[in-house]
């Protein structure tokens, strides 16, 4: 109990100063957004192939557009401080709810890619830093430089050609099937099976940096002088690679998860529009097409709360692994 | 004292006796097989933020919109106007009094009937929401439904094209008991969510990120029909990955494939896999170099002669597009009711061209140029206009002129470049859509100078034109219509208000086993009544 009272007092700190951040976010996003060139019911207007320009004026008049800009941006301000994102333009609906329905399938894709890359990286970086110069190793190293610089949406394609056209093991886009299954484990098998290619895609990425980093950082640890001891001591190499290396090792994974947890969404963008995923990357990219600021500013908005609030997680995890943060 | 009434009303009487039998007993189309019930059938769609074509126009709502909603008419081959949700009509001899009679058993998805009441609801919420509302019932005057069945039109100055826009695609027969409640059309929660029509087809699942998925209309009022019992809608937007799934036949029908002449010719070579560029001539997508007539030196017709000299149109269909298209001659497209071929025509001549610019007053510089200017690129066909603005600025440099082409980063960022009237030049490119009085007159009329994309934003205006405009505007005799507009295309390509461009390449993929595809000048733009999936 006494112990536990630093901690609450740290963690209040903290989130005083995210939601100080949060609101700066906002601030510059509105700003830069709501500044910039062309106006959302222009975009409306030619995908509704013309209009004359009472209507035009008509759809500025609805969606306020006709007030000066820092008028507008005060009026947008006020609303998210009171829990309200706003309208969408396009949709028509609210940004909250349009986001709610689209978080699911984003979640589902990114923590699939992010955990299988994180398991499979630090995995992999273990194995090749204690063998530096085996095959493994080596492929680990070509690996993750592949993985890290190809453009994420040829890696999509190129896994497309192989896996679903060469040999059509995977559907090619889409999150189900339209054939309507109507069975939950039908439904779960179906979005499983379209799953695999997306977040193989995203993975790919992860996996190269995390193995990367799983074995710089090990490659490190092994060489520290209490492992030397541990040697020394005669403990067994699993215990001592699994218990005193892997153990300090995986902080800086951690810390990266943590801050990438909330990055991801960005990489979500282009994977899922390749795979015409229907998550927030696919309306985040639409939205930026169309002009639909109040949707932007709420993806924007939201994705920098995932980015702090993991933040925060990740320091509570922190806590922890490693037991010298708690003290000091 | 009536006669019947259409554009091409000699040659229709009988079109319109073989229209009845067709949809009475026989499938139109061409397949030999006996059409059979049943089979679900895969398409796409890039996306759409509603699906009722009577508030937005493009084919993203009209492919889906022209399942779920019935129309007055339907427009059949050879631009054949055939009778729909209305069995028969008439028109007064002063061509100013329409009089339709309604198929009497006909329901909403949700089982109310159909009445005249809901024909004028719709034909009056088209005029005042849909873009081309105006251009096509701005004549209308009044609507009278004397009868539970029966709809006049009362109009100011004949309309032509009336029937042409009568199709689900244009003019949708909306519910008046569920629209009808004060709610701005544009923005009716209806539009999207349970959907009610009357078409072929009715909405069983709408997810805007995901899918939309379409069912068999049990109680359609023709019976029999449709053929199908479900089609379904995929969203996908990346092309390239659209290009895979036809080919490996997760699309089984794409009409507006979206596809570049390149991915034509691969897949074609996929065996089951086939492409046709019918179904577009009503649409009638055209491309064209647009010049901003206000500013020098565009504004010297003698300078926009020697850039169509310098353009060679021929050699762009044929080598940059691989022969897939053809070079537009005017503003209508080839497929057009209205097309003449017979339209100045300026030979590719570059020396012709450099001395063209000199006697015109832009000789070469000191610093080696004659001129320079911006060429924008919108976002929107960057297959099309990608290539065509480099061939440009490839041509130019030939003539001392240098171009720097500007590629829109989004939609919004060019509308409103194009719409200010800030611009120098742009590839764009408009549909006819099909009556040339909806697509073609807004980019010539001096009164359509205005702050619209799409609109005459060029700043063309001749009092000639204008009056040659108006007068094919009421012309309701097909031949002498067709003069006039033979004409117009003339003076336009003479004036040389756009330098026209190869007509875009459209194209529809297609599974084998599919019978019956539409024939119509829509495409896939027209109701799927009579398509089914051989065994």
């Amino acid at each position: 109990m006494v112990k536990s009272a630093p901690v609450v007092k740290s963690v209040l700190r903290k989130i005083a100063s995210i939601l100080l951040l949060l609101l700066a976010v906002l601030v510059l996003n509105s700003v830069l957004i709501y500044a910039a060139p062309g106006d959302p019911v222009e975009a409306l207007v030619g995908e509704m192939g013309g209009a004359t320009p009472e209507l035009i004026a008509e759809l500025r008049a609805t969606y306020g557009l006709d007030r000066p800009l820092w008028q507008q941006i005060g009026v947008y301000l006020g609303n998210v401080v009171q829990g309200d994102l706003g309208h969408s333009l396009y949709y028509d609906q609210p940004v909250t709810t349009l986001i709610a329905s689209r978080i699911g399938p984003t979640l589902l894709l990114i923590t699939t890619a992010l955990f299988s890359a994180i398991i499979v990286g630090t995995i992999l970086g273990v194995f090749s830093a204690q063998r530096r110069n085996s095959t493994l190793s080596h492929f680990v190293t070509v690996l993750s430089l592949a993985g890290f610089s190809a453009p994420v949406f040829w890696i999509g394609i190129m896994l497309i050609l192989l896996l679903s056209v060469s040999f059509p093991i995977f559907p090619i886009s889409g999150m189900t099937s339209s054939d309507g299954t109507t069975s939950t484990l039908g439904y779960a098998m179906d979005v499983a099976h379209h799953l695999v290619l997306p977040a193989l895609t995203l993975g790919l990425i992860y996996l190269a940096f995390y193995s990367r980093l799983a074995r710089t950082s090990m490659i490190e640890v092994l060489e520290a002088d209490y492992i030397r001891t541990a040697r020394a001591k005669g403990l067994s190499r699993r215990s001592v690679v699994y218990k005193h290396a892997l153990r300090n090792a995986i902080l800086p994974i951690v810390t990266f998860a943590g801050l990438q947890f909330g990055q991801v969404i960005s990489g979500a963008v282009l994977v899922e529009t390749v795979f015409a995923w229907p998550g927030l990357g696919t309306l985040a990219f639409d939205s930026i097409l169309r002009r639909d600021t109040p949707t932007l500013l709420g993806i924007l908005f939201f994705s920098s709360l995932m980015v702090v609030v993991m933040n925060l997680l990740t320091d509570l995890l922190y806590r922890r692994i490693d037991p010298r943060i708690k003290t000091s | 004292m009536f006669t019947i009434f259409s554009a091409n009303h000699k040659r229709l009487l009988p079109l319109i006796v073989a229209a009845f039998a067709a949809s009475a007993t026989l499938p139109a189309g061409t397949a030999f097989a006996e059409p059979k019930q049943g089979g679900s059938l895969t398409s796409f769609s890039t996306g759409y933020r509603t699906l009722n074509p009577g508030v937005q126009s493009g084919a993203a709502t009209g492919a889906p919109g022209s399942q779920i909603f019935a129309g007055l008419v339907t427009v059949e081959k050879d631009y054949e106007i055939a009778p729909y949700l209305a069995k028969s009509w008439s028109v007064s001899d002063d061509q100013l009094t329409v009089t339709f009679d309604l198929v009497e058993d006909a329901r909403f998805h949700d089982g109310v009937a159909i009445t005249g009441e809901d024909v004028k609801f719709s034909l009056e919420t088209v005029k005042a929401n849909h873009p081309f509302g105006r251009s096509m019932f701005g004549s209308v005057e009044s609507i009278d439904v004397p009868e539970p069945h029966k709809v006049v039109l009362n109009l100011s100055q004949p309309v032509p094209g009336l029937m042409l826009s009568l199709q689900p695609l244009l003019m949708p027969i909306m519910p008046k008991h569920i629209y009808d409640d004060g709610q701005d059309m544009k923005k009716h929660p209806r539009n999207m969510e349970d959907v009610v029509g009357s078409g072929p087809f009715k909405v069983e699942e709408n997810i805007p990120a995901e899918r939309l998925t379409l069912v068999r209309n049990e109680d359609f009022f023709i019976a029999d029909r449709p053929y199908l019992d479900r089609i379904a809608y995929p969203i996908v937007k990346d092309p390239l990955t659209r290009v895979l799934m036809l080919e490996k036949g997760e699309i089984a029908y794409a009409p507006f494939s979206g596809i570049r002449p390149n991915d034509a010719k691969r897949l074609e070579n996929v065996d089951g896999v086939n492409m046709t560029t019918d179904g577009y001539d009503a649409i009638g997508y055209i491309h064209y170099l647009e010049l901003n007539l206000r500013d020098k030196p565009f504004s010297d017709r003698n300078v926009r002669e020697a850039l169509a000299h310098a353009i060679d149109t021929d050699f762009l269909s044929k080598v940059i597009f691989g022969g897939r298209t053809v070079p537009g001659t005017g503003p209508l497209h080839t497929g057009n009711l209205f097309y003449s071929a017979d339209t100045p025509h300026y030979d590719a001549d570059l020396d012709k061209a450099a001395s063209m610019l000199d006697e015109a007053g832009y000789p070469k510089g000191e610093n080696g140029e004659r001129f320079s200017f911006t060429l924008d690129i919108p976002s929107w066909a960057p297959q099309a206009h990608v290539p065509m603005a480099e061939y440009i600025q490839a041509q130019m440099a030939k003539l001392d002129i240098k171009v720097e082409l500007r590629r829109a980063p989004d939609f919004g960022t060019w509308v409103k470049r194009i719409s200010s009237w800030d611009y120098e030049a742009t590839m764009n490119g408009s549909f006819n859509y099909p009556d040339p009085v909806i697509g073609m007159h807004r980019h010539f009329d001096c009164d359509n100078i205005k702050n619209v994309i799409w609109s005459n934003t060029q700043g063309y205006c001749d009092p000639e034109m204008d009056k040659m405009l108006d007068a094919a505007a009421i012309e309701t005799d097909f031949e002498a219509r067709k003069k006039i507009y033979a004409d117009i295309q003339a003076k336009a390509q003479q004036d040389l208000a756009m330098i026209y461009m190869p007509q875009d390449f459209s194209a529809t993929v297609y599974q084998d086993g599919i019978g019956n595809l539409p024939d119509s000048p829509f495409g896939g733009l027209a109701p799927l009544t009579n398509v089914y999936l051989e065994d």
